[in-house]
């Protein structure tokens, strides 16, 4: 199942992110060699600072098993900056109808183990699903994503490839990475649902993730009675934004 | 997008973002429509809304900007906040409560924008209905909303002479490209055959386009493009 994490609900669900950060960690500096931060085994960069959307696939037993993560085009994002040989020197699209979405991954080493409640492809699937509906749903018409030729490969095989590229494909590390376009039409959501058979709803509400992760509930519940949102009893309204403002470029 | 004033046309015209918000109440049937935002280049604040003036001059002496929980919440998210999801803080229900008294609706949703220099806007609508017909309407206009929050975003912050500068955005040769195609007179479906690239691609591109030169039609974006000697003149 998917849980859908940003600033509003993120104070419910630190824990859960802080396994994302240690799963990030383990796929892209671990297994594809990118050249990504860690720090106490967790993979961090200045974008996670900027209050992006995380959605985040849980197993049943409250494991996070996926994630990706999703920012405007309008503002700071990755390839504006750290992808952007990517694009071979062109400027990045910019539009409010398209997000950018970056470090997609899955446990496939959790998956693929014995007794797994899932398999890699519909974990995949899934977040897809709920990464498609979520932007659907915010008048988002289009994904551009940095993926790597594997992620490519399982995206085409599930019925959900790319409708085209930009830039070319440059070498990140073991592997190398391209930016794909994916469009968030219900057809194409449709293509992707029949493909896993996925016919109900993908998302957890904030309460029934809550109950499948019994940890993040407590921490959730000694949270909400401390957790004051930043700048939320500042007196100093829309002092430049939260996270924004120390970011060059 | 042809009804709404297209701001990068009406340079200095004064009252022009009001009009603006007003013709994007009246298309979608709004009760409201508000815009603010936050320049910190120019370290400056600017706030467009359709609401009575009563409530205006209510909301700015209590101060509610301060504590108004829709803001706060929209300042740090990327997707669009519905009113129903902001917890029932007590905030919420001063600002609230009181906005009641002037016949404001607590239905509403507010559309946050980031720009490239740390500049923020939020743009929010409201409407005083039943839950069914709000779900309807917003899921029918929320694309639109999008891109009316950037195009008023970027028109508020570039009134601001250095913002305008600093601001501008490079565009890329296959967005250059597609919009010299489009000034000759060819359609998407063309220039996708033209280029041996998705028509969804084209689109895409001319959209990245209009908004990089802060326009809403692509005839103005064209226009611009030709004075800023990006394309040719055909």
């Amino acid at each position: 199942m998917i849980i859908v994490i940003d600033a509003a609900n993120r104070h419910l669900f630190e824990d859960i992110l802080d396994d994302m950060y240690r799963l990030r960690a383990r796929v892209f500096s671990d297994r594809l060699g990118w050249e990504v931060t860690i720090e106490n085994g967790r993979e961090i960069d200045r974008f996670d600072h900027l209050d992006p959307l995380y959605i985040v696939g849980l197993d049943v037993e409250g494991e996070v098993i996926s994630c990706v993560r999703l920012l405007q085009t309008t503002g700071p994002h990755m390839l504006s900056d750290v992808f952007s040989a990517i694009l071979d020197g062109e400027a990045p699209l910019r539009s409010s109808r398209i997000w950018e979405s970056t470090r997609f991954c899955v446990d496939t080493a959790r998956l693929s183990r014995e007794g797994a409640d899932t398999t890699v492809s519909r974990a995949t699937c899934e977040l897809m699903v709920a990464t498609l509906e979520t932007c659907r749903d915010a008048g988002i018409s289009d994904i551009i994503t940095v993926i790597d030729p594997v992620m490519n490969r399982v995206l085409k095989r599930s019925d959900n490839a790319p409708y085209d590229y930009v830039g070319t494909v440059k070498p990140m590390g073991k592997v190398s990475a391209l930016a794909a376009l994916l469009d968030c039409t219900d057809e194409r959501i449709g293509r992707v649902r029949n493909f896993a058979a996925l016919h109900d709803n993908v998302v957890l509400t904030d309460a029934a993730a809550l109950e499948l992760r019994p940890v993040t509930a407590q921490n959730g519940l000694k949270n909400r009675e401390v957790t004051v949102l930043p700048g939320q009893t500042s007196s100093v309204a829309l002092s430049p934004v939260i996270g924004l403002g120390h970011v060059p470029g | 997008m042809t009804e709404l004033i297209d701001l990068s046309e009406v340079a200095g015209q004064a009252g022009k973002f009001d009009c603006f918000l007003e013709q994007v109440r009246d298309r979608f049937g709004f009760d409201h429509v508000a815009y603010l935002g936050s320049n910190p280049v120019a370290g400056t604040m600017h706030g467009y809304v359709t609401y009575p003036e009563e409530w205006k001059r209510h909301y700015t002496h209590q101060a509610y900007h301060l504590i108004d929980p829709t803001l706060r919440i929209a300042q740090r998210s990327i997707a669009p906040i519905d009113w129903s999801r902001i917890e029932q803080s007590d905030n919420f229900r001063l600002v609230f409560c009181a906005a009641r008294e002037f016949g404001i609706s607590d239905r509403g949703v507010t559309i946050p924008v980031r720009g490239p220099f740390g500049d923020t806007g939020m743009l929010s609508v409201t409407r005083d209905t039943d839950e069914h017909e709000w779900r309807a309407m917003i899921a029918h206009s929320i694309g639109d909303l999008q891109s009316i929050a950037v195009h008023m975003h970027d028109a508020v912050m570039n009134s601001d002479a250095f913002s305008n500068v600093l601001r501008r955005t490079p565009l890329s040769s296959r967005e250059i490209e597609i919009l010299q195609w489009t000034a000759a007179g060819k359609t998407q479906q063309d220039i996708a055959d033209i280029l041996n690239i998705s028509h969804r691609t084209v689109e895409v591109h001319l959209r990245s386009a209009r908004e990089k030169l802060f326009s809403l039609t692509t005839a103005q974006a064209i226009a611009r493009a030709i004075a800023q000697h990006l394309i040719y003149p055909i």
